[in-house]
């Protein structure tokens, strides 16, 4: 078959490179937005996710750390230690605030109380060392970003805190995070003799333990892909309204944006589809030839946009690393799919006009 | 002459309502065998093109009927004239209509897919009948690479592509020269000759006269009997007979298509009486008038 719809669509190469431009940058808006927002999702469970924890158990009914307040028993560790299949346990103490720098700068916090040496601190120290009474660990992102190094200070809690060390990967564009001792924390929050969650290592089945746990406690115990799931799921309940007011803007932009090219497309070629019809092209062919044209117009506009998004994602990593811009294969899938439908709702006005061109109108003259 | 391949039997086509209505044609009847070419001339206006359009399956008549290969064209559904325009008739135009975006090669065998025949037969074909036409070495090239006669060439074996049992001609001459004018000629009578398609052309080119089995005058949407019509001495144009300016001399009567042409033929007559050289006007002139 000759490729008349792509031949029609590419005749006129400046237009068609507009067009695609055009789609591609609508959809690099609708990635980046999605990209962020993946990244921001991952920044979240960030903590869950580099835990050694096989299992974390928090209170009854609690299921994640973001927007959460979980508080356990502190014999509930040792309880739980001696479950069967249970390897370790340990207590976390959770609270939110802000870091501040002497200069007033600021920055959201979770802070984490835990047993310095054991698993609950930060998964590795850039510089420094694990913290002592009075100290914190804080990410490098955010003592570069609050102008502070270790042996320098910070508040938070309403406390005077020297940085003993730095960890890195733990601040994400809505905050950071800061690692003090167990103790310290407990005493200051006036929650001595309790825990937020606890964290657990399994020495067999994870989700074995997860029934043990919960059967011997009555508290909530998850594995901690689960926790994961649950902690990035409430954030992006949270801010679905938004991502979906801005990701219609986008793809509104990509709508006019094909529906204008298809357009103009069809409206310089109106003689050849005349002649098309002419010849026997029927109405399902003529169709079929604005759609192909908006499809190829939507996908090569889509690889380039995956493209542009991934060299966009390089250039924000080196300029604002708390920024975690993620391609991901399900986004660019749900993307491009809404991109195709966007399309050929984009073809309707051009297929209307495709349909009222008389065959008929090939013998007149062309001027 | 052998089996009818297009015919219409007092076809009338009406565009408009109330006092804006204009019959376009009015009850045409017309045979064409196999192997027949036909040349359809007339005045603009005259309703070639209508019924061309009809002729053709783009247009449906308001009365009247149209057989084309053993079908009536008029009883068709609208879904099936497409599939029907692209297996029954040939289409050659004044302004060739090829597509701009295709080669050579691809615009004939885009009315070969359009027909239902696709990949190397449809690429075969394309390829056989360019050659044929002595396009070999333009086949990848674009119609904006071409001359007029190359691309008028190239429309014609598109319109022989998929062997249609007719072949319908919009003034296939009107925008080539002398020569590539003939040879078009020359090919669509071959079409008619050695592949017995009937040829209709629709053309104001006394040249295709030579090429055509029969000559028919289409004037005011209707034919009028040849034998009425008679030629206008000062612009060469046909007209009709009756009704129109004419000039008696030396028992002789002229015909002329204006009071202005007329006119000026007899300014001619005077001033070779006197002696004296006619002042000169163009034809556009005269039949300005």
């Amino acid at each position: 078959m000759v490729p008349v719809a792509r031949r029609m669509l590419f005749a006129n190469r400046r237009r068609a490179l507009l067009g695609v431009l055009g789609v591609a940058v609508a959809l690099v808006m609708a990635l980046t937005l999605d990209g962020i927002f993946a990244g921001s999702t991952r920044q979240v469970s960030r903590y869950i996710d580099s835990s050694p924890a096989d299992v974390i158990v928090s209170e009854e009914g609690v299921r994640t750390i973001h927007m959460s307040v979980s508080v356990l028993a502190g014999s509930m560790v040792e309880t739980i230690a001696d479950l069967p299949g249970v390897a370790w346990a340990e207590p976390i103490l959770f609270a939110s605030d802000s870091v501040e720098s002497a200069s007033g700068a600021r920055r959201p916090s979770y802070v984490f109380g835990y047993q310095p040496g054991g698993r609950g601190g930060p998964a590795s120290l850039v510089a420094g060392a694990e913290p002592g009474p009075g100290e914190l660990v804080l990410d490098e992102s955010a003592a570069s970003e609050l102008d502070v190094r270790v042996g320098g200070e910070v508040q938070t809690l309403g406390q005077t805190w020297r940085i003993s060390g730095l960890t890195t990967g733990m601040t994400s564009i809505v905050n950071t995070t800061a690692y003090v001792q167990y103790e310290g924390l407990a005493e200051l929050l006036g929650r001595q003799g309790t825990a937020s969650y606890v964290l657990v290592g399994s020495a067999g089945d994870p989700d074995r333990v997860v029934g043990e746990i919960a059967q011997a406690t009555g508290q909530t115990a998850q594995t901690r892909a689960r926790f994961s799931a649950e902690e990035r799921a409430i954030v992006r309940e949270m801010s679905t309204d938004l991502m979906l007011i801005m990701s219609a803007a986008a793809f509104a932009v990509a709508l006019a944006v094909i529906g204008l090219t298809l357009y103009a497309s069809v409206l310089s070629r109106l003689r050849d589809i005349g002649v098309m019809k002419a010849l026997g092209s029927g109405r399902a062919r003529t169709t079929r030839l604005v759609l192909v044209q908006a499809v190829w117009t939507t996908v090569i506009a889509l690889a380039l946009a995956v493209a542009l998004t991934y060299v966009i994602g390089a250039i924000v990593a080196a300029a604002a690393p708390d920024i975690d811009l993620v391609v991901e294969a399900l986004s660019v899938v749900r993307i491009g799919i809404t991109a195709v439908v966007i399309s050929l709702v984009g073809a309707i006005a051009p297929l209307f006009r495709v349909w009222r061109v008389d065959p008929a109108s090939v013998f007149r003259r062309s001027s | 002459m052998n089996d009818i391949a297009l015919s219409a039997q007092q076809v009338v086509k009406t565009f408009g309502e109330g006092e804006t209505q204009v019959q376009a044609v009015r009850g045409v009847d017309l045979e064409v065998p196999q192997g027949e070419v036909v040349l359809i001339m007339g005045p603009s206006g005259s309703g070639k093109t209508t019924l061309l359009s009809i002729l053709g399956a783009m247009l449906r008549p308001t009365s009247g009927r149209v057989m084309a290969a053993g079908s009536d064209i008029t009883a068709l559904p609208e879904s099936k004239l497409p599939r029907f325009r692209a297996g029954t008739f040939g289409f050659v135009f004044q302004d060739f209509n090829l597509l701009g975006a295709l080669t050579a090669r691809e615009n004939v065998e885009l009315a070969l897919n359009l027909a239902g025949v696709t990949g190397k037969p449809a690429h075969l074909r394309a390829e056989e009948l360019l050659e044929g036409f002595g396009l070999a070495s333009r086949l990848d090239f674009k119609p904006h690479k071409l001359s007029g006669g190359e691309k008028q060439r190239i429309a014609l074996a598109r319109a022989l592509a998929n062997r249609p049992p007719v072949i319908l001609a919009d003034e296939p001459t009107a925008n080539l020269d002398s020569k590539i004018g003939h040879e078009i000629a020359r090919l669509l009578r071959s079409a008619a000759t050695e592949e017995q398609r009937a040829v209709v052309i629709v053309s104001h080119d006394n040249r295709l006269k030579e090429v055509a089995d029969r000559i028919l005058w289409l004037e005011d949407g209707a034919f009028r009997a040849l034998e009425s019509m008679a030629t206008d001495p000062e612009c060469g144009m046909s007209v009709d007979r009756l009704g129109t300016p004419h000039f008696q001399i030396d028992g002789q009567t002229y015909y002329f298509c204006s009071t202005g042409c007329r006119e000026e033929f007899a300014a001619g007559i005077a001033a070779m009486i006197r002696g004296q050289p006619a002042k000169h006007l163009t034809a556009q002139d005269r039949c300005d008038w």
